[in-house]
């Protein structure tokens, strides 16, 4: 019996996950950098070889930005029918998903008669409500990217970022510090912002309980809250938030394939 | 490029015609313009039904601002750059300014004017009323009076009549080659270059269609119907659809059906003795056409159920909706979640799909298509 692997050839990251049976036995990340082939195939060979598989024990299903360039994937599948279907492995119950990565973000509905896709919204034509949204301004700030989250919280009072531009909210950010506002709430204005541009785009499809967060920014605390806020309700973050892409990919080759 | 073998034919053929002394005309506008009328006056009728890409859009900048119709902008870039594989344009005389839309306005009266085209000018009211009627029979006759001009004689009113009939019996052909079993892809060739060379490919098309038919369309394939803009030559959008599993089996777009739909009940041809009140009879029964107000989203919607509807009594499968937006057509973006919002609660699936002619959409279109199609 196939084992079955899921590749989620990100822009910044690529995440490969093992299932068997529908347990999840191994998984990895690496920044995909521009030779993503290439990482992809070091990752498929190491997680092969990490649990003595060889390459006709298992099933590869590739999803993601690079899904039709990686050769060895057996077949292919959007992320957005990815992550649907990986957000059911953490939480069967789930109606809709927001996705936001490093360059993109997404929010998806999900059928809860049948657990299909019902509806998406995607943006990936502007920076703003990615990750990538996250580093400009935590490279304003001067803040490490994996602190910028925690600082927000600390604010009580968080500043109002008008633009809706990267580029524009960057000047915005360094006119505020200039001025004296404080980081925290700096950090929690564009917190704020990156929360208000997705739920704008997620309430478009009719997004609604049970909402599960994930991707690379899922591990924001600040960006959590305010969806929340947002929303007005409470969203839940399955444990490996970047990974519900390849996990979702690997579970459909296994549905696929008679599993 | 896929269709440089048809356009380097279709110069060569408009060149040919340009050697017997036949001028061109050329015009954007989609629905109302009578290529009929330019037909009875000897000259040969050439819409603008190509796409574009970075480097006309890029060209067109000079002219107009970014956030025009991409469609408008490619058409400009195409006259600015004259790239090879439109050497064709040079063999325009006439360029119609009409106001099919904004983008339309803009885009002809700057292609007349800053490349030195004659114009000729044709507008037309967005409604269906006696004096919008009225109007548009006073726009014809000016018309017919400009292509008199150049012409240097009347267009004679029996000449016409045949005109009439003879692109009457062509867009029949198209309808019945949009009801054949051949692959959205087929079809679309077959329109593009039937848009391009007239009634004169009548003999040509029984035997694209003894050919095509020989094309079987995989039953794997998701059905789809394209509403919204229209697909255009040297677009890979239809392709993309393809590879992702699906395949256009009607297209609701100007390129398409809101063209060939437009025939005239042979009763009518025969009870009407003036030729310009048949125009202006298929300009009113023209309910399908893309800024007809009022009503244009309801008629829409329905024509797409009804649409929906037949298509899964005859052939089991559902079909999904993709609405095509080319970007800063604001018309069809403004509707098109009232459009997908309205459909969904009948149970149809929509995607609307938002984009211009640059090249890095390409890998999002696909995402989105393919997604859908998974969807589906």
């Amino acid at each position: 019996m196939k084992a079955f692997i899921g590749i989620d050839i990100g822009s910044l990251a690529t995440k490969i996950a093992l299932l068997d049976n529908g347990n999840l036995l191994d998984f990895r990340t690496e920044r995909s950098t521009f030779d993503f082939k290439r990482i992809g195939l070091n990752l498929f060979n190491e997680i092969l070889e990490a649990n003595n598989l060889n390459r006709d024990d298992v099933f590869c299903m590739s999803t993601g930005y690079g899904r039709h360039t990686i050769a060895f994937a057996d077949d292919r599948i959007t992320e957005i029918t990815a992550h649907a279907r990986g957000v059911q492995f953490f939480f069967q119950e789930a109606h809709s998903v927001i996705d936001i990565g490093g360059q993109d973000s997404k929010a998806i509905l999900i059928s809860k008669k049948t657990g299909n896709v019902v509806d998406f919204q995607m943006n990936d034509k502007c920076a703003a409500g990615t990750g990538r949204f996250l580093e400009v301004m935590a490279n304003a700030l001067e803040v490490p990217i994996e602190e910028i989250g925690g600082l927000g919280l600390q604010s009580n009072e968080p500043a109002s970022i008008s633009s809706t531009c990267t580029v524009f909210a960057e000047s915005e950010v360094i006119s505020l510090f200039a001025q004296g506002t404080k980081k925290e709430d700096i950090a929690a204005g564009i917190h704020k912002s990156i929360a208000r541009r997705v739920a704008g785009m997620a309430k478009r499809i009719g997004v609604a309980p049970l909402l599960v967060f994930c991707g690379g920014v899922a591990k924001n605390v600040a960006v959590k809250k305010f969806l929340e806020e947002e929303f007005g309700y409470e969203i839940v973050i399955p444990e490996h938030p970047q990974l519900t892409g390849a996990i979702g990919a690997a579970l459909i080759a296994q549905e696929n394939n008679g599993s | 490029m896929a269709n440089f073998k048809l356009l380097s034919e279709y110069y060569l053929s408009l060149k040919e015609k340009k050697e017997e002394g036949k001028k061109v005309v050329a015009f954007m506008s989609h629905d109302n313009i009578p290529e009929e009328l330019i037909d009875a006056a000897g000259l040969i009728p050439l819409r603008m039904i190509f796409a574009g890409n970075d480097e006309l859009m890029d060209a067109s900048h000079d002219f107009l601002s970014p956030s025009t119709c991409a469609f408008a902008q490619s058409c400009i870039g195409a006259f600015s750059i004259k790239p090879e594989r439109y050497k064709f344009l040079e063999l325009i005389d006439y360029f119609i300014v009409s106001n099919h839309c904004v983008s339309d306005i803009c885009a002809s009266e700057v292609i007349a004017k800053y490349f030195n085209i004659p114009r000729l000018n044709f507008y037309v009211s967005y409604t269906k009323t006696g004096n919008s009627v009225k109007y548009f029979k006073l726009e014809l006759l000016d018309l017919k009076k400009q292509l008199e001009e150049i012409k240097g004689t009347e267009i004679d009113a029996q000449v016409l009549m045949n005109s009439i009939k003879k692109f009457n019996n062509f867009k029949k052909k198209l309808l019945e080659i949009s009801n054949t079993i051949i692959s959205g892809s087929q079809k679309l060739k077959i329109f593009h270059k039937a848009m391009l060379y007239g009634p004169d490919i009548l003999p040509e098309l029984d035997n694209i269609i003894l050919e095509q038919s020989q094309t079987q369309t995989s039953d794997e394939s998701k059905d789809i119907l394209l509403t919204g803009c229209s697909i255009f030559i040297d677009d890979y959008l239809n392709s993309l659809i393809e590879e992702g599993g699906g395949n256009v089996v009607f297209f609701d777009t100007w390129v398409g059906f809101n063209y060939y739909y437009q025939i005239f009940d042979e009763k009518v041809i025969n009870s009407t003795k003036d030729s310009m009140d048949l125009l202006a009879h298929r300009f009113e029964k023209n309910i399908y056409g893309d800024h007809t107000v009022p009503n244009f989203l309801e008629r829409k919607v329905s024509h797409i159920e009804t649409f929906y509807r037949d298509h899964e009594k005859k052939t089991g499968k559902k079909v999904g909706v993709i609405n095509h937006i080319i970007k800063f057509c604001d018309h069809m973006s403004i509707m098109s979640s009232h459009l997908k919002n309205q459909l969904k609660e009948k149970g149809i699936f929509v995607l609307n799909l938002e984009r211009d002619y640059s090249r890095a959409n390409r890998g999002q279109l696909s995402t989105r298509i393919e997604a859908f199609l998974e969807m589906m």
